[in-house]
């Protein structure tokens, strides 16, 4: 081709591509439901679903009590019978409160009846350490990495989220869809035309030839912070947005792997059996073991003391000092 | 409004016991949740129940399935992992499922199916056709939070959903008044301005006629609803859990065995004769034989169907 | 004099705006208090209020474009015929109140 068509964009907000995202499956498909709290005239909180009430109204979008066990109970009843609920989960860690209907029911359901029922629903919902406290501030991402039949998406930019919400609402099964409440202030370009992201499809965000570092949601930003202050010094990161967690793309981690010899791993959660571990040890099961750091919060609830909460969570200058430490190896 | 047939209540009812029976007979037959004593829930609330209705259950779901009219044969070959069971024999015991015949399924979590049902009960709202949901769980459930979180939803939404709990007085080896603070179970529904009943579970036509009465309401737009049926639990918690009751206990439980009181009832109605029901317990010991051996000569999945219908 | 109107840091952690609606136009005068411009984070709205008084010379940004943090809006004079300067010359800060709503 002797001209590359680059698609024509729309700066617009975090919140404004999921909503956009919403408003265009919700249109398209009628048997897309809004369940949460504060999801209704309000608009989410974080705005997400501004002005979605007043175009679906009440039956297709439900303001819920402060019952996340029973909503998405309810949601997952309601995909197996027919509907595609997105559930509103307003901080990650409420999620566990609903752990029954989204592990035990939806995420089993497709496997138990041999195809027969399947729970088509998304449980959109936001991580991460913005000054909450220990129990507004978790990024749990890897506990459902584990989980058969349940999908993890987590976008670190406005296109990924409009483009991964589009395909989390035309699933054939549960997915958890995670924001990241520091990623909300920053705007970004997003395709005009109707397009999706496909799952399990990781992006290079960043060439390099010294190592690869991968990451996901908020993290990416650190990660190419992090990047461009060991640029300074000469090194270059290939760096990897992971957005897809279930499933991971492997090989795309795996070649940028095999080119630059070395991996680093970065997530907001823990590290202990974390996203990073995963993807180093399926990396290694593919290019024989290499060089490899992770990083990721410090084994300590994340405090709403500004200390100490910034000591808890990886930052720019950490990661640089561990990619220099990865290159002396 | 047609009454349930009495005959056919008796028939069910000793088909589903024949069925519990005949399983645990077996040598190998797993790990299972049988139903013995409480026949009379499950006959009566299916025989209030419409075609285009749906029946969820917690974890003791063989009865309440064969009263719901799931072919036997397929039961129990789901029960032993056979692959000519509803789900291919991947579920078992406490997830089975048959949502053509109106059985959408067990969970066997406590309390987990409830917020499910109505989810289900959503749909069917939504749908605008007309259908309800029926989710029966133990009084063991009425301890979780998630029932307490579904009755207040449900009952905000006036969603189509009948609430049946057969309180068998029982959770494993918890008596209910150890456990649950609560004077009736119906008060939790009443709570929340639902159509509340307590009543006998040992009475087929009681409980056909109380089930009755509250999918009546709930079709007339009234919202939900819910129904306490007190009965017995003849068995042990599960075919791997032991008795804690004495045989004296049992002995006397067995003297308010809902079949037997519905025999006798038909009997002195001069409805039924000793031969007559001789002749149907020979019916459901055929019947039953024939799921069996449907069952037995049903194989099981291959190792490699392991990682089908996962995502 | 001729003064500027950045974007203020009114948000945490927001680097970039979106300009909803100005409140006058060239030529327009504002007293202390007076509302100049409306702008949008990604959930909140930032009232932009004259600190003094002064004369909007030139709009530099329009509804709807984005704006990053501490990048010029607009040029203020104190009297409506100074004379602006040529291009993107430094110029005081205007004094400014906002508010976030």
């Amino acid at each position: 081709m002797l001209y590359e068509q680059k698609p024509v964009m729309a700066r617009m907000f975090f919140r404004e591509a999921v909503t956009r995202a919403v408003r265009e499956e919700m249109t398209r498909d009628p048997h897309i439901l809004i369940l949460g709290q504060d999801v209704g005239a309000f608009g989410g909180s974080y705005r997400e679903f501004d002005g979605l009430y007043k175009i679906f109204g009440p039956d297709r979008i439900r303001d819920t009590p402060v019952a996340e066990a029973a909503t998405i109970g309810i949601a997952a009843g309601a995909a197996a019978a027919g509907y595609r609920p997105l559930v509103s989960i307003t901080y990650m860690d409420f999620l566990m409160l609903g752990f029954d209907a989204l592990i035990n029911y939806a995420a089993k359901l497709r496997y138990k009846t041999a195809g027969g029922l399947s729970a088509p629903m998304v449980v959109k919902t936001t991580a991460g350490a913005q000054g909450q406290g220990v129990a507004h501030s978790q990024c749990i991402e890897a506990w459902l990495m584990s989980v058969p039949g349940l999908r993890v998406v987590a976008p670190s930019t406005p296109a990924d989220a409009y483009g991964l919400m589009k395909t989390a609402l035309r699933g054939d099964g549960p997915v958890v869809y995670i924001d990241h409440k520091r990623l909300f202030p920053t705007p970004g370009d997003v395709p005009v035309t109707e397009t999706s992201i496909p799952f399990g499809q990781a992006c290079i965000r960043r060439d390099g030839t010294d190592l690869t570092l991968v990451s996901h949601g908020y993290m990416m930003r650190v990660a190419s912070d992090a990047a461009q202050i060991v640029a300074q010094d000469g090194i270059s990161c290939e760096v990897i947005d992971l957005r897809s967690l279930a499933p991971l793309d492997i090989d795309t981690v795996a070649g940028s792997v095999e080119r630059t010899g070395r991996l680093l791993t970065l997530e907001e959660g823990q590290t202990v059996c974390g996203v990073g571990t995963e993807v180093a040890t399926r990396t290694f099961e593919r290019t024989g073991p290499k060089p490899w750091i992770r990083i990721g919060a410090l084994p300590a609830p994340v405090s709403s003391n500004p200390v100490l909460e910034a000591a808890c969570i990886p930052d720019a200058p950490r990661v640089a000092d561990a990619i220099r430490t990865l290159l002396a190896r | 409004m047609t009454h349930i047939d009495p005959v056919g209540a008796l028939r069910a009812m000793l088909m589903i016991r024949t069925f519990e029976d005949t399983l645990a007979r077996r040598k190998e037959h797993g790990f299972q949740l049988l139903s013995s004593g409480e026949e009379a829930v499950a006959v009566g609330l299916a025989s209030a129940l419409g075609a285009e209705d749906q029946l969820l259950t917690g974890g003791r779901s063989i009865g309440p399935a064969l009263a719901r009219g799931v072919a036997p044969e397929r039961v129990m070959a789901e029960l032993l992992g056979k692959s000519g069971g509803m789900n291919q024999g991947r579920a078992g015991r406490g997830h089975m499922s048959d949502p053509q015949a109106g059985f959408f399924g067990a969970h066997a979590v406590v309390g987990g199916n409830i917020s499910i049902a109505a989810g289900v009960a959503m749909a069917r709202q939504l749908d605008g056709d007309g259908g309800i949901v029926a989710i029966l769980f133990g009084d063991g459930a009425c301890g979780a939070g998630a029932l307490h979180e579904t009755l207040n939803m449900a009952a905000q939404w006036k969603l189509p959903i009948l609430f049946v709990c057969n309180n068998n007085q029982l959770s494993v080896s918890t008596a209910r008044d150890a456990a649950l603070a609560v004077a009736n179970l119906s008060d939790l529904g009443a709570t929340f301005g639902m159509w509340a009943r307590t009543i006998d579970g040992l009475d087929v036509q009681g409980v056909a006629a109380a089930a009755r009465d509250a999918v009546r309401h709930i079709r007339d737009g009234l919202g939900p609803a819910f129904l306490e049926c007190t009965s017995i639990r003849l068995r042990s918690h599960s075919t791997t859990a032991r008795e804690t009751r004495s045989r004296a206990e049992l002995a006397e439980l067995q003297t308010h065995c809902p079949i037997r009181r519905h025999a006798a009832a038909l009997q002195a109605d001069g409805i039924v004769d000793d031969v007559g029901l001789e002749q149907m317990r020979q019916d459901a010991a055929a019947e039953i034989a024939q799921a069996m051996a449907y069952a037995e000569a049903s194989p099981y999945p291959t190792a490699q169907e392991v990682l089908r219908h996962v995502v | 004099m001729i003064y500027q109107l950045s974007v203020p840091a009114a948000v945490p952690g927001v680097e970039e705006i979106r300009i909803l609606e100005w409140h006058g136009g060239a030529g327009s005068t504002f007293a202390p208090g007076d509302l100049i411009v409306e702008l949008e984070t990604h959930k909140a709205v930032v009232e932009v209020r004259a600190g003094q008084a002064g004369v909007l010379r030139e709009i530099k940004a329009e509804p709807g474009d984005w704006c990053a943090v501490g990048l010029r809006l607009a040029l203020f004079s104190d009297s409506a015929d100074e004379p602006l300067p040529e291009g993107d010359a430094t110029a005081t800060d205007i004094l400014v109140d906002f508010e976030v709503t």
